[in-house]
């Protein structure tokens, strides 16, 4: 049974990244998904992983659950591993002449190099949803917005939308949860028979759901007309995001790691020429 | 509750307020409102001045047009005819309804659906955001919000996890927030149980006597409404009584011709009165037994009460359908950082034939108990994908608990889950919420349907008929209506009847009068009643209704913290006054009026009912008459 406001993955605990502001975690984020994107050499796709590692110990969550997060898209790994194997080309041939199926070495080094970097990805965002909640998140993802109220895009209702959205999440699961105890009670059975029968098994769910969803609604626009909301004029903003010395730091890491990304990227053909061909892209 | 931490400065405010000639907070004037898909309008001719400081009490039957009286009041709706003014602003003109909704904030009744944030302080934020209050005064405005009604302790917490009374405290700061004059309660505390019910009245009552707030207060609760300054009466959207709360109760004949019923001691002072005894009326359990004291000093009757003591009902045990349980423990989210507690070793008997009461605080877990039951929560050795655990050496074997409901074995694997859920019926809280079909029938032959498949169209018909006969409505009526047609009770009236459709052994009713006025609620008891005589052998009932404990149930088990603390009929568990209220729970009002009488020297014994309690006082006077 889920009913915790704290759904989703995030792992409540005190740490440097957890206190974070959600703003710098966003923007570290998308910095370290250009990194592992920019990075050619499998020195900057080590440079990568050395700081999530450090990130995720900073971050005092558990090795497995940053782990468990690429089990999401095993399937798509496979599956984009395996045409990449096949089906890349390249200079080494590494099967017989003979074989139908050919496999190049590029194709190999490539596969490697399309694996980590969907999976030091994924385990990056789950670190972020691991460390942040919902909620600082939304504030975090209104504040990175607001420079688009300039071409007038609706930042403050996209915010209040999401907010109220999460408030709600909690307490659906839970009438939904009771709504499905409900008829089971009453025999209703949500597990066996064909496809065509366990759509019409979800009606009796469906409906109850939907007229209560209406109904809060329409309680609670009442809720907040009552208490004088009437749009973003003129409307000011409790809770302000502060940027810290952590945040600093944490834009300092990824700044590095940029750069260590670009400079391996340049000079790595210099460290160790013999295995230079094995560990680049190109 | 914290009443040394008052905002001096308002407060002092306020109350030179007060000194000033009073002004009028709001005046109805002729109004009339009619809902577009309803004939007889909602409202028809209410003339009303409240007095700014004033705390008024509106009190009506569901559907007497309470409600429509607090949206009216703030422009949420706007009359038909005549006029609302709110401090001079008339609702119905140009921008008012901005201004007016500063000064009169509502709280309503459901406390989840007014709360816009996951975090309390960002939800009490919400109203002077709106109004463009800036960011430091918003901090202060939080921080004196929260402190008003006790909950500054929970200011960076989530709503999620906190009980229905503290909701409503939340929802109050969160309009107090805005600095509003007049505080309208449009039935906020409907869905709580006692303890948040009392959490909020105290809440009120001292914002409206220190700080000076206009209070309406919309209820159908008329112990709650015994501490306004004036109450009126609504039925069919008039005005029919107005008075002090005293002057209202003491009619009681016309508030039961209105669907009201009078506070339970008012109705024992009555049938005392009744019996030639000289106490005059009053209305809390402490006056009652100082009237009595004082009447049996005046007549010379002392001591203990004539009445013989009853025996105790003859042990109901070993019952076909008699319900084990045993070691029954539960934590939701197990193994993860969310893990709590439910159940932490139940042991308890439900004999067969009981109309038994499992009480609780809200989170006590006395829900979680419930769906154990009929295996909506499965044991853990019931579970597919269980494997006794190999016993280690020098450690004891793990306690398993067990659970027998009848001839089910729920600890077994193979136990045939699916006819246990036949056997033991189940109504939830707020069962109507559940309904879903396109008329009452195929509502109600849903639970028939899966229980029984092939089941002939005939014997469908015949059982649905039954049921909802059963539950007192008719038949003919109904069947081909849409259930979301019908009226709030008749909607929980079919819902009862989707489940009792099966004709199960043992019915299980989660709060089952919550959310309903007083005469719904004695309706309902009374269909149960109906039910447990005439088709289920064994009744259980889980509420925090102490009252309604003591007047329904053969037996009753107070569970708290995820533990039995006590199980015994309700003449014995009641008359444990302490202990219950150690607890933190509830005693039934007739206990109290019992404790107090112990006090001044009278022992009565009784089994709590309003009508044993006025049946031994009587018999305590005759035999001391006759003596």
């Amino acid at each position: 049974m889920l009913n915790d406001v704290t759904f989703g993955q995030y792992y409540p605990a005190s740490s440097f990244v957890h206190s974070m502001d959600p703003r710098t975690k966003l923007l570290a984020l998308i910095a370290f998904i250009v990194a592992i994107f920019m990075a050619e050499t499998f020195y900057g796709m080590l440079l990568c992983a050395v700081v999530l590692t450090a990130a995720v110990l900073a971050a005092r969550v558990p090795f497995g659950s940053v782990l468990r997060s690429v089990k999401g898209i095993l399937i798509i790994l496979i599956l984009t591993s395996a045409i990449n194997l096949f089906f890349h080309g390249g200079e080494h041939l590494l099967t017989p002449e003979s074989w139908a199926v050919k496999i190049y070495r590029e194709a190999v080094v490539f596969t490697v190099f399309l694996m980590l970097r969907l999976s030091l990805l994924v385990m990056a965002s789950a670190l972020l949803t691991l460390t942040t909640t919902p909620v600082r998140l939304t504030d975090g993802i209104e504040s990175l917005l607001t420079p688009l109220k300039w071409v007038r895009f609706p930042v403050h209702e996209l915010a209040l939308i999401m907010s109220i959205a999460l408030r709600f999440i909690p307490t659906l699961i839970e009438e939904t949860n009771r709504i499905i105890s409900a008829q089971k009670a009453r025999g209703a059975d949500f597990e066996s028979g064909n496809l065509f029968k366990r759509v019409k098994a979800v009606v009796p769910i469906l409906v109850p759901l939907l007229i209560s969803a209406f109904r809060r609604a329409e309680e609670l626009g009442d809720a907040m007309d009552a208490r004088c909301y009437s749009g973003s004029k003129n409307r000011t903003k409790y809770k302000k995001l502060t940027f810290g010395l952590r945040d600093l730091a944490g834009a300092l890491v990824v700044a590095a790691l940029v750069a260590g990304v670009v400079l391996f990227n340049v000079y790595a053909a210099d460290i160790w020429p013999q295995i230079y061909e094995y560990i680049v892209i190109k | 509750m914290q009443e040394e931490n008052i905002d001096r400065n308002t407060a002092a405010d306020k109350a030179e307020n007060t000194r000033a000639p009073r002004e009028d907070a709001v005046v109805f004037d002729g109004v009339v409102f009619s809902y577009a898909e309803q004939a007889s309008p909602a409202l028809n001719g209410i003339s009303l001045a409240v007095k700014k400081g004033e705390f008024l009490a509106v009190i009506g039957h569901n559907g007497s047009g309470k409600s429509t009286m607090a949206r009216l009041i703030n422009g949420l709706l706007l009359p038909d005819k005549g006029t609302v003014t709110v401090f001079g602003l008339n609702t119905a003109e140009g921008k008012n309804p901005a201004e007016i909704r500063k000064r009169a904030g509502i709280v309503f009744q459901n406390p989840d659906n007014q709360m816009v944030a996951s975090v309390i302080e960002d939800d009490v934020a919400f109203g002077p955001e709106n109004l463009g209050v800036e960011r430091e005064e918003i901090g202060r405005r939080i921080e004196s919000a929260l402190r008003a009604v006790g909950m500054e302790a929970y200011r960076y917490g989530t709503p999620s996890r906190l009980s229905g009374g503290q909701k409503q405290r939340i929802a109050i700061a969160g309009v107090l927030a805005v600095k509003p004059d007049i505080l309208i309660l449009d039935e906020s505390t409907a869905m709580l149980d006692p303890r948040g019910r009392r959490e909020v009245m105290q809440v009120v009552s001292r914002l409206h006597r220190e700080e000076g707030l206009t209070v309406i207060l919309i209820t159908h609760f008329m112990e709650e409404a015994l501490l306004a300054d004036r109450t009126i009466v609504l039925n069919r959207g008039e005005i029919v009584m107005q008075g002090t709360p005293a002057d209202i109760f003491l009619h009681s004949e016309r508030l039961e011709a209105y669907n009201l019923s009078l506070p339970r001691i008012g109705r024992i002072c009555k049938s005392l009165q009744k019996a030639g005894i000289p106490v005059a009326d009053c209305l809390t359990p402490e006056e009652l037994a100082e009237e009595i004291a004082e009447a049996a000093a005046a007549r010379g009757v002392k001591g203990e009460c004539g009445g013989h003591v009853p025996a105790a009902p003859a042990s109901l045990a070993g019952g076909e359908w008699d319900i084990d349980i045993k070691n029954l423990a539960y934590t939701y989210s197990a193994k993860s950082p969310f893990a709590s507690v439910a159940l932490k070793g139940i042991d308890l008997h439900i004999g067969e034939g009981e109309f038994f009461g499992i009480i609780g605080h809200t989170g006590s877990g006395k829900s979680t108990l419930v769906q154990h039951l009929n295996a909506l929560i499965k044991l853990p050795s019931a579970q597919k994908r269980y494997r006794p655990a190999r016993p280690k050496k020098g450690r004891p074997a793990p306690v398993l608990p067990e659970l027998k409901v009848g001839p089910f074995d729920l600890a077994d694997k193979k136990c045939d889950f699916f006819r246990l859920r036949e056997s033991v019926g189940m109504v939830f809280q707020y069962p109507e919420y559940q309904l879903f079909a396109e008329t009452v029938f195929a509502d109600v032959a849903f639970g028939l349907k899966n229980f029984r498949k092939g089941i002939s169209a005939e014997e469908t018909e015949a059982a649905v008929r039954d049921a909802i006969t059963m539950v007192g409505l008719d038949y003919a009526e109904v069947k081909d209506k849409s259930p979301f047609d019908l009226s709030g009770g008749q909607k929980r009236r079919v819902a009862i009847a989707g489940v009792i459709v099966t004709r199960p052994h043992i019915l299980v009713l989660d709060e089952p009068a919550a959310g309903l006025d007083p005469l719904g609620k004695q309706e309902i008891m009374e269909l149960l009643h109906k039910i447990h005589r005439e088709w289920c052998s064994t009744v259980i009932v889980v509420s925090h209704d102490m009252d309604e404990i003591a007047d329904n149930c053969t037996t009753a088990a107070v569970i708290s913290e995820g533990a039995v603390a006590d199980c015994a009929p309700p003449r014995v568990l009641f008359s444990r006054t302490e202990e219950l209220l150690s607890l933190g729970l509830d005693i039934p009002l007739t206990a109290k009026a019992c404790a107090r009488l112990k006090e001044l020297g009278i022992e009565i014994d009784t089994d709590f009912t309003c009508e044993d309690f006025a049946r031994k006082v009587t018999a305590l006077f005759n035999g001391g008459e006759h003596a």
